[in-house]
Parts: C-alpha cells; structure tokens; sequence
C-alpha cells in the first residue's frame, strides 16, 4: 500500500461516518439528475424517478463495490456484523442473559483464580536478584531429617568456604513483647544478619536499613519496622525514627520504616514479620560457638552472579563432604549431612502450588463446560435461524462472510461476559483478604495488565470455541433441505440434535471429572475432621504468652530455673482459680500447630540408631496438661509437681515414638537423651516413665515424626508458652481474665491468641477447607451447567418435535412411552458422558494426590458416587420436558402445523 | 436513450464496454476538465457518439478506485442547477497514466488490427 493509498484509507477509518453520507449524497444527485432529464424527454417525475433507479442499478452493491474499491469493506461489514449482532443479543434478553451469567462466570471464576497463580507463583519476587535468592537448606539425610537449622560456625563457614554464595544471612523469626504502650504487645519479631536487607536490594522508606555499622557480637541496638507496624502502633509518626522501644525489656532504637509491601521472603509464625533486628548470634544472649548447635533455624544466601544452580549445587555437595571429614565428631557418618541451594521462590510457595495448580485445573474445566453450554444455547438458536441462513446462501453470501458474522456475534457475547466476568473478580478478589488460609505472598494479588490480558485471552479462546461450531454447522446448512425442513416448522436437522447430544455428553464428562476432584478432596477434609486428634479438643481454651529475654543475661528475670517454675506454678493457680475453669496447665505449644521444637536425642541403649543423627519433636508441659486434654495414658505415670530440677530427669513418649526406639521392649525406665540449649555437648539423660497414646501434634494430616514430653520444670530456658485450661466459659469471656491473672504477676507479658481448642484445629485445616469448599463450588457449578445443558436441549428437543410427538400419540403410543423416550435420551448421554468421564478422571486423580491425605486418588466411593448423583440430576432435568412430553394434546400439535 | 430495456440490459447495437476500459475513458472524460459522476457518464457518451452503454453505477466504485489510486481527485462545488455536487479532477500521476495507458491500448489495438488483417498468403 503507497503513501496515497494509505492516507485514503485512512480517511476512511477515521471519518467513515462522514464519507458514508457523501456516498448517498453523491449517488443521489447522479439519481436526480438523470431523473430531472428524463422528466425533459417527457416522463412524468414519478416514471422518471423509477427509470432512473432501475437504470443505475443496485444501489446497495454499487455502495458495497465502493467501500471495497477503497479497501474499506472488510471494516463495514465488521461494523455492520457488530450492528446486526448486538442488535440480536438485545432483542433476545433472556438468551443474552443466561449466555453472558454462563460464560461470565467461567471468565470470572479464572480471572480471580489466575491473578493468585499470578502473584503467587508466577511473578518473581519483588527483590533485586530475585532469580539468585535461595533458601539455604542442611539436612541429615541419613535419618531424613530435612532442614535442621545451622549452628554459627557452619554459617561462617557457607560464608567464607562454600564459594558459592556472594552474602548469607541467618533468619531466625521469634516472638518479642514490646511493652510501654497501653498493653504489653506481642510482636512477631525477625533476626538477620546485618546484610539481610542489602541482599534483598530492599532499602527502607524512611530512614534506614541495616547496614555494616550495625554489627555486633550479640544484638545491635537498631531495629526497623514494618509500615503496618508504623500504622498501627505509631500512628505514622514522621518522628518514629530514634524512638527507643522496650522489647522483652531491652532497649532498642527505630532506625527505619520498611515500605508498605515488603514481606520477609520466608516462613513466618502466626502473621507477618513485624519487627527486624540484627545481631552477631556470636556473644550474650545466644549460646556459645558450637558446631554441633545448630541452633540458627534458617539461612538465605545470595548466589554469585553467573552460577547456574546444578553448579551452585554440586560445589555445595563438595562442600558438605569437606566439612564432614574435618570435623567428623560433629557429623556422625551415618547422619549424612547435606546442604542444597533451594530458589526461595520455590521454599516460599513451594506448599502451595499443588493446590492452586488444582483450582487453576478446575476453573479451567468451569470455563470448558460454560463454553459447550454457550455453544449448545448458540447452536439451539441456529437452527432457528436455519431458514434466514439458508436464505442468504441462496441469495449469493459466502460461506466465509457468514461464518464471519456468526462468529462476530460470538465475539461479542463472549467480550461482553469477558467484562461482566472480570467485574465479579475483582469483587471476589475484594474477598481474598478474608481468606484464612497463609497463602504466602496474597497480599500481592491484584488484578493487573497480566490478569487483564488472561482474561481477554480466555473470553476470546472462549468466543472462538463456542462461536466456531455453530458457526460451522449453521452456514453448512443445505440449502434445500433447511427450506424444505424449514417450511415444515422442525428448523432443525438430525445433524445439528446429534452435535448437540455430543455436547452434552461432553459437558457430563467434564461434569464428572471436576466432582471427582471436589469429591476427592471433601473426603479428604471430612476425613480430617473425623481423625481422632489424640484428645478432647471441645471446651479447651488455649492463650499463648511471651516471656521476653533480654540481651543482657543479668537483666534476664525468668534466666534462673526457679524463678521461672514458681512462674508457671503460679500463672497455672491463678488461671485455675477463674470461676468456671475446672483445671488449667501450660504447655510449650499446642496440639495441632507444629510449633514444637525439634531436638537432637540419643537412645542410651542403641548407640548405633543415634549415630545417625535422631531427631524428635519435643514439647515440654505442666503436670495437669494430659488432663486438659483428655489424653489417655496407656504405660506408667503422668508427670508430677515432683519432676523439678535437681530430681532424677524424666520423659514420656507417645506409642508410636515407644514403638519405634524400643521396638520388642518395654520402654518405661529405659534412657533418651535429649539436646536441649546447651545440654546437646553434655549428653543428659532421662528416663522414660510414661507412655501416652498419639496425639495429632504436628497438625491432623500429619504424622510419623517421633514425640517426647517433658516436665516444663525440667527444660531451661523456655519463652513460649501457652496456657490450656479445660472450661465451660468461651474463649472471649476468659481472654481478659486470663490476662488479668497473668499480669499480676508481671504485668509486662504479652497475652494473646485467645481461643478454643476447636478454633485451632480449624486453623490448622483453613488450607484445606479453603480449596476443599473452592473446587467443590466449582463442581456444583459444573452439575449445574450439565444439568441446565440437558433441560435445554430435552426442551428444545420437545417442542421442536411435538408434531412428530402429536402423530405418535394419535397413532395410539402412550403419553408414559413419550416420557420415556425423552427420559432415556436424557439419561443416555450423560451415560455416555459418564463412561467417557470416569477414566478421565482416573488419569486425573493422581494429579492431585499431593492434597490427599487418607484417601486413595482412585477412591471407590467417589468413583461410584460421583456417576450417581449426575445421572439422578440428569433423571430430574428431563423430567419437566419428558413431563411436558407426556402431555402433547395430540390435537392442538397436529393443527399447529 | 432506449437502448436500455426495463431490466437494464444492453440491446441493439451498442458496443460491450471492454474490461478495464472503463477506467481510461473515465480519465479522458476528466482530462477534459472537471465533472461529476453524472457528467462523466454523459460527457462519455457524447464523445462516443452514443454508441458506447455503461452500466450507469457501475461508474461510480470505478471512480473511488481511481480516486484511491491517486490519479483523480475530488471536491465538492455546485452543479449547473445550483446543487452540491462531487467533482472530480484529473491529478499529474492521473495524467501520466492515462498517457501510459493511451500508448498500450493504440499499441495493443494496431497489433490485434494487423492480426485481423493477415491474410494466408503473408504467413
């Protein structure tokens, strides 16, 4: 196209409205004109008008022949289709709006669910070399303990020797009570090393960050906040910056405000990351350089630039075997201990990437079935719009420019619920905060260009898929048939009833496949709910405590063992005396919450099993706490007010842990040693005096890790602590007495997390609850779909043929046999769909396996359930045509026709 | 005027517009001074001493593609009869390929002329 003919065509585009009128004016004077000297050669105006008309020709084509002389008729014919198809979907209300609440929810329902797969895990992290952050990961994988912490010199050591890392940091998240505010607050707390913030390539937004001045031995007196933080406990306070703050006692100075999105990449406790400090983890308070504590929960390393992760991976593993031979008493060899480089994007949503790849696998199915639902309504109105189609193809119109129009009008639908769809997600991503489960990285979900563009993307894959087969179908349509057919009133061809009937049976399949997913996982979360957690979690109340440490051991209240356990004896009698508590302990974390410690142990009398490296799961407690919780003792005896410090040290297991250490022996008095703080160099045993029956510690659909109990009395150094009491009062009612009685003793200690024993529980199946409850409203909505597909064509397929049903019943058939024949159609293609759905389904299944927990992916009863309640809906859909049928006044049918 | 009948076809003896023709007797018709649409078809059938029939709107998408080409151009004026009318204008690239296309068709018509005239003996 030339420089000419690109500004005519220009022209065009821009002022086609203007240049249209010109067109008429400029026909009309040629029309006139000529009228005007026929009417001089004698013809009356009138003859001379027609004369002139009939002498130019077809106006219209002429017109069309100009638009395409110019290269404009393409655009036209585009406005003109997008004319006549709006125009269609708004004389046909009812059709527009069941097709447009279809599709708009299968555009909304992948809208929402992308933009979480989005941000969660698509989008990089929102730091500066987000591709060379890892989460650095030790392992015994003798014994598969995998991630057991660090202790100092091997941080040192991924330092200076590992050569793999530019900058490592340490992260150890913790609770910390600020107090000098109206309550003493607990604060989720976070300590890095120095270069935490530098390595994230995060700086601060007012103020500053950490930086080489701020190391220290032990902690450095600056800390910096988050902005929720600033928000709610400083009201923004511009001057924030050099505020000292108590924290568990200890004075600190706010050097910096974080900027209002940052989250620490890593695991937190219960919320988000409140509060950053930075300390040496080398002088007071921690323990002493020591390879073998390894105590440092976490590390995040900055991987050098230019090394790929197999290199970064394999020094790693030479790395690891070089420090096991040098200091082989540290690393036992049959403990294997192992480093790996993991992307920290992977550790940080690692867990829940199954489960959104499972709803995003269901929305995609949603957004299938609303399409063959669409196509079906489309292909419905085709056929009644056999005749005008047929028509056309008479006159002349090609099948390509039919084709165009039909599909144009799907276009339109399909752009239109695009819109409505993304309008219902953004209100259901309004919900998204609400959620309760710790999906990492929610508060970064929004509906962006990506989302945007994914939505578009699906309506018009959407539009293409459903608009393309009637469109097919219609302009196939057989000319003479479809007028013949069509003066006969049926408009619709076996043909079209036999695609139909494929749809259906197509929309049942996928029907059955998303309601074995639901179904999979409902019986997964109802099977957790069923699991015996090992005790009586109803009328529990549980509220968690801080006790604070400060960095200066002396400045330490709770430091020394008896002032520590006069503490809890008397927080326990306190609370106890709370009119309607009936007994009260304490505890060092919950069941069902994971938050217990994982320590190092030997089994005094296999010394082979311990050289590699035992772990177990520790959880120290008061003597009432078996109580509390209704647990059954099965060996032995609870622990006693008597199991202080100085007195023979004690230790109870669960069955499964007493199983397992002492497989063919009696475990009551039998020795463990357990590495707690800095007991882990001086081996100090305990023995063995009960044996309780397994309690769902680590949360219900977790189990096999090997638990011991001790007396709190006995345990050095405990901060976290809750308090369990067994109580009729509800768990708001007791929240202020419980901090009350607690706060007579130190009115410093944060109180917080009030609630039931229930509630937790739940907490700790929200995840689950939340993807279980998605997919299956997902599922209902794909029955529904399925089952408005069947109605819809049973009731089309009556109505079109009640002639045919009139000549039956006048030929005697019964109105029941009627029925029936529409009934069995019905049912038959869902069968049909079944058939194809199940193995789709067991080729599906294992895909989710990863939220299964109790439940084989090929499970019978889902299998067989599934089938049964979609034919039973499908029986219910047919039955109002079969019903409708079934009373076809022969009569009336016959004289329609 | 009659040589149309009421269904518009051509009868008698006017001569069939050869295709492609068309567009050079347009550029001769408003090489002669401007014209609207309708003053092209009579000024065409004057020079053709009413020999030569056209399709009277077939004229018009002609005279868009020769307008989109570049080689006429338009603008509104006033008709004899005081009425807003389109006038068409030859344009420089206009005349150059109505100059080019004068050439092929005399060569094109001498040669198919000479061919008609061959009798057996000259081969």
């Amino acid at each position: 196209m030339n420089l000419t003919r690109l500004r005519s065509w220009l022209k065009w585009m821009v002022k086609g409205q203007q240049l249209e009128s010109e067109m008429e004016t400029e026909l009309r004077f040629h029309i006139e004109s000529r009228a005007a000297d026929l009417v001089r050669k004698g013809l009356s105006q009138q003859d001379a008008i027609r004369q002139a008309r009939i002498e130019f020709g077809g106006i219209e084509s002429y017109k069309d022949a100009m638009r395409a002389s110019v290269g404009v008729r393409w655009w036209g014919e585009l406005g003109s289709d997008l004319h006549h198809g709006w125009r269609l979907l708004c004389k046909n209300p009812a059709f527009t709006a069941v097709a447009v609440l279809t599709l708009a929810l299968g555009v909304g329902a992948n809208t929402a669910i992308f933009s979480i797969v989005n941000a969660v895990l698509l989008r990089s992290l929102p730091f500066a070399h987000p591709d060379r952050l890892v989460k650095i990961v030790a392992s015994n994988r003798g014994v598969g303990a995998r991630d057991i912490g660090f202790s100092v010199p091997e941080l040192d050591d991924l330092r200076s020797r590992a050569g793999v890392f530019d900058q490592v940091t340490a992260t150890i998240s913790g609770d910390v009570s600020l107090t000098g505010g109206e309550h003493p607050q607990r604060l989720e707390m976070l300590v890095v090393s120095p270069n935490y913030f530098s390595m994230l390539g995060t700086s601060a937004h007012i103020g500053r960050v950490f930086g080489p001045g701020d190391e220290e031995q032990g902690f450095a007196d600056a800390v910096v906040i988050s902005d929720s933080l600033w928000a709610s406990e400083f009201g923004r306070d511009p001057g924030i910056l050099g505020r000292r703050v108590q924290l568990d006692n200890d004075p600190n100075t706010i050097v910096g405000v974080l900027p209002p999105g940052f989250r620490h990449p890593g695991s937190t406790i219960a919320t988000d990351v409140e509060i950053w400090a930075t300390a040496g983890l080398k002088g007071d308070p921690f323990p002493e350089y020591n390879r073998s504590l390894r105590w440092v929960p976490g590390a995040i390393g900055l991987l050098k630039p230019g090394i790929s992760r197999e290199q970064a991976q394999s020094r790693l593993n030479a790395f690891a075997a070089q420090l096991r031979a040098e200091f082989a008493n540290d690393y036992p060899a049959k403990s294997d201990w192992s480093i790996e480089a993991e992307p920290l994007q992977d550790s940080l949503v690692g867990n829940v990437r199954p489960m959104l790849l499972v709803l995003m696998g269901a929305v995609v199915l949603i957004i299938l079935l609303a399409s063959v639902n669409v196509a079906n309504l489309l292909l419905a109105r085709a056929s009644g719009r056999q005749r005008e189609m047929a028509v056309r193809l008479a006159l002349g119109a090609s099948r390509a420019r039919m084709i165009r129009q039909l599909l144009t009008e799907s276009l339109i639908l399909s752009l239109v619920s695009g819109m409505v769809g993304v309008l219902t997600a953004l209100v259901a991503l309004h919900f998204v905060q609400f959620l309760p489960t710790r999906i990492p990285r929610l508060a970064e979900v929004q509906v962006d260009w990506t989302v945007l563009g994914f939505a578009l993307l699906v309506s018009l894959l959407a539009g293409l898929g459903f608009g393309l087969v009637p469109a097919l179908q219609s302009s196939k349509a057989d000319i003479a048939v479809a007028i013949r057919e069509g003066a006969r009133g049926s408009g619709t061809s076996g043909k079209t009833n036999r695609l139909r009937g494929l749809l259906i049976a197509s929309e049942s399949a996928l029907a059955v496949v998303l309601m074995v997913g639901a179904g999979l996982l409902l019986r997964t979360f109802w099977g957790l709910l069923q699991e015996n957690p090992g005790f009586n979690p109803s009328r529990i109340v549980a509220a968690s405590l801080w006790l604070p440490v400060p960095d200066n051991p002396e400045m330490d209240r709770y430091a020394k063992p008896e002032i520590l356990n006069t503490f809890v004896r008397e927080a326990v009698r306190r609370v106890r005396a709370i009119p309607g508590v009936d007994l009260a302990s304490m505890t060092t974390d919950l069941p069902v919450t994971h938050l217990s410690r994982r320590v190092p142990i030997n089994i005094e009398e296999r010394p082979d099993e311990s050289r590699k490296g035992l772990f177990s799961e520790a959880t120290g407690v008061t003597p009432e706490y078996f109580k509390v919780l209704q647990a059954s003792l099965v060996r032995g005896r609870l622990f006693a007010e008597d199991d202080q410090p100085g007195k023979q040290l004690v230790v109870m297991v669960d069955e499964s842990t007493a199983r397992t250490f002492w497989p063919d022996r009696d475990p009551i008095g039998r020795r463990l040693s357990i590495g707690i703080g800095r007991a882990v160099t001086n081996l100090l045993w305990c023995s063995v005096v009960g044996v309780i029956k397994d309690i769902k510690n680590d949360g219900l659909d977790q189990s096999g890790s090997p638990h011991v109990y001790l007396p709190i009395y006995q345990i050095p150094r405990v901060r976290v602590l809750s308090v369990a009491v067994r109580t009729s009062l509800s768990a708001t009612s007791l929240e202020p007495q419980i901090r009350r009685e607690i706060q007579a003793i130190d009115p410093n200690l944060p109180v917080f997390n009030v609630r039931t024993m229930n509630e937790v529980i739940d907490g700790s199946l929200a995840s689950r609850r939340f993807s279980a409850e998605l997919v299956g409203g997902f599922a209902v909505v794909a029955l529904l779909l399925a089952s408005v597909g069947i109605y819809g064509l049973l009731a089309y397929m009556v109505s079109q043929r009640s002639h045919e049903i009139g000549v039956r019943m006048a030929l005697g058939a019964m109105p029941s046999t009627i029925g029936k024949i529409i009934v069995s159609r019905g049912v038959g293609l869902t069968g049909i769909g079944v058939v194809i759905g199940l193995p789709l389904s067991g080729i599906m299944a294992p895909m989710i396996s990863a939220l299964l927990y109790g439940v084989r992916p090929l499970d019978p009863g889902v299998f067989l359930t599934v089938p049964l309640i979609l034919l039973v809906v499908a029986l219910l859909a047919s039955y109002i045509p079969a019903r409708r049928a079934a009373r076809v006044n022969p009569i009336v049918a016959l004289r329609e026709s | 005027m009659s040589l149309l009948d009421t269904q518009g076809e051509i009868v008698g003896k006017a001569i069939d517009l050869l295709q492609g023709t068309l567009d050079m007797l347009i550029l001769k018709a408003v090489s002669l001074g401007p014209l609207h649409g309708y003053g092209v078809l009579l000024r065409i059938q004057q020079i053709s001493g009413e020999q030569l029939e056209i399709q009277q709107g077939s004229l018009y998408p002609a005279l868009y593609r020769l307008e989109h080409q570049g080689w006429i151009t338009s603008e509104w004026g006033e008709s004899d009869n005081k009425r807003k009318a389109k006038f068409y204008r030859l344009t420089a690239a206009g005349r150059r390929q109505l100059h080019a296309e004068t050439e092929k068709w005399n060569r094109m018509a001498s040669l198919i002329a000479s061919m008609l005239r061959t009798t057996p003996e000259e081969i």
